[in-house]
């Protein structure tokens, strides 16, 4: 039996009708400084190993156009999902940010066996990462079917989400 | 005077919550493979720090089936936090020449994180007469040694490493000739003096006998001898005996054929032509 005083509190109810949604400034200037490390972490890093592996002579897994273009697109529709939140536009945005992921990841798993060599030796080294890619496939997955239920809820009840979205 | 009407709230609509769950599961798995990348990049580099070690050294020798077999184990240590699944080695011996000689295979075994084993390795080279390998006998050559390495590391990521390198080799009658001296004839009997000589190169001794056959040109043994032999490693043997050859059996233009009994095996060299 737990003893009420020391119970954890319930989450505070939220009030029905009671949301704040920041403006359309706000949102277009904070999606900005989230797009940041988003292209850092997708495009930045990525492009800066493969350039590393490719300035010392080593065969590359992924053309770094590849990264380049689908990095860039990811951050862009991840940080306009940021910024239609409050709209109808959100789940649908969030079904093509999660969709684009995952033709992504799809494309890495097609070549996801990556060979080695070492230049000037006759070393090779071949690793396999397939099994990775498709567990990282569950993520955009889980996602995109959390687009698809925003899309149907924001059809079926407009705005419904939003108190609770941004609690006033 | 009314009283104040309470807010009146409600828990988020089902729609509204399974949407929320949806992303923070997508979270949840972002965060355990994010954890998971690190520490096996971390194991990963463990282990490669501790690459593979020959233990104890390799040994040769003559073996049996006309055989020299190189023995030797490989310590395979694995620090990391993440077992080594299906570990197979695999070498691949080929001459100077490219040709095939033998490989071997081991495995698969398990290598649980943190633990260390030892991998055998027992290669067998045919060099019986006419054998792939026959040439090891007589010839010191370069040995393309050929290695893989399969495993599965951390569950999800199958490995594979190969390596060429190449080996020197010593054989052990390393370049074997034979001369046959002036015939001189007494009592009725022609009697030559044939000496045999060779540099043992290997690194395994040599303890027996080397039984010789002088044959004419139609193959036809015309005499033989034997010499008795304890040569150590690295040593040069030199001997002359002399052989008595059968009635009208003339060796010219024949060959020599000398067959090695010792360390538990019989084993024939490579003809030499006589001139």
């Amino acid at each position: 039996m737990i003893d009420s005083a020391t119970a954890p509190a319930p989450p505070p109810p939220v009030e029905v009708g009671a949301y704040s949604v920041p403006g359309l400034g706000y949102r277009i200037l904070a999606g900005g400084a989230r797009l940041i490390p988003l292209l850092i972490l997708l495009v930045g890093l990525p492009v800066a190993a493969l350039t590393f592996l490719q300035s010392h002579g080593i065969s590359l897994p992924v053309p770094i156009l590849t990264v380049e273009v689908a990095g860039v697109l990811i951050s862009v529709l991840s940080t306009a999902r940021y910024i239609v939140k409050p709209t109808a536009a959100y789940g649908p945005v969030s079904v093509a940010t999660s969709a684009v992921t995952i033709a992504y990841l799809l494309v890495l798993l097609a070549q996801a066996s990556y060979t080695l060599g070492v230049p000037g030796s006759s070393v090779g080294i071949s690793v396999g990462y397939a099994r990775l890619l498709e567990l990282a496939l569950l993520v955009p997955t889980f996602a995109l079917v959390a687009g698809l239920v925003t899309t149907v809820e924001d059809l079926a009840s407009p705005k419904e989400r939003l108190p609770f979205d941004y609690p006033a | 005077m009314a009283a104040p009407t309470p807010p009146r709230t409600r828990r988020p609509p089902g729609l509204y919550r399974l949407a929320r769950a949806l992303r923070r599961v997508s979270v949840v798995i972002v965060v355990l493979l994010l954890l998971f990348l690190a520490t096996v990049g971390y194991s990963a580099f463990e282990l490669v720090r501790s690459s593979p070690q020959q233990s104890g050294g390799y040994s040769a020798g003559f073996d049996s089936n006309d055989t020299i077999s190189v023995t030797g184990s490989l310590s395979v240590s694995n620090p990391g936090w993440y077992p080594l699944s299906g570990f197979t080695l695999s070498l691949r011996i080929l001459n100077a020449s490219g040709v095939y000689l033998g490989e071997v295979s081991d495995g698969p075994v398990t290598l649980a994180a943190g633990a260390t084993t030892s991998v055998p390795i027992a290669l067998y080279l045919p060099v019986a007469a006419n054998g792939a390998a026959e040439s090891l006998l007589v010839q010191n050559q370069y040995l393309d040694l050929g290695v893989w390495g399969n495993a599965t590391y951390a569950y999800l990521f199958p490995v594979s490493v190969h390596f060429d390198q190449n080996k020197s080799w010593g054989a052990p009658f390393s370049d074997f000739s034979v001369s046959v001296g002036t015939p001189s004839v007494a009592n009725g009997s022609t009697t030559v003096p044939v000496t045999i000589s060779y540099s043992n190169d290997a690194s395994f001794a040599e303890a027996g006998s080397l039984g010789m056959t002088v044959r004419s040109s139609g193959g036809t043994a015309c005499g033989g001898a034997t010499y008795p032999l304890n040569v150590a490693p690295q040593s040069f043997y030199y001997e002359t005996r002399n052989v008595t050859l059968a009635t009208g059996c003339s060796i010219a233009g024949g060959s020599v054929v000398a067959v090695y009994s010792g360390n538990g095996v019989n084993l024939a060299l490579p003809p030499e032509p006589l001139p």
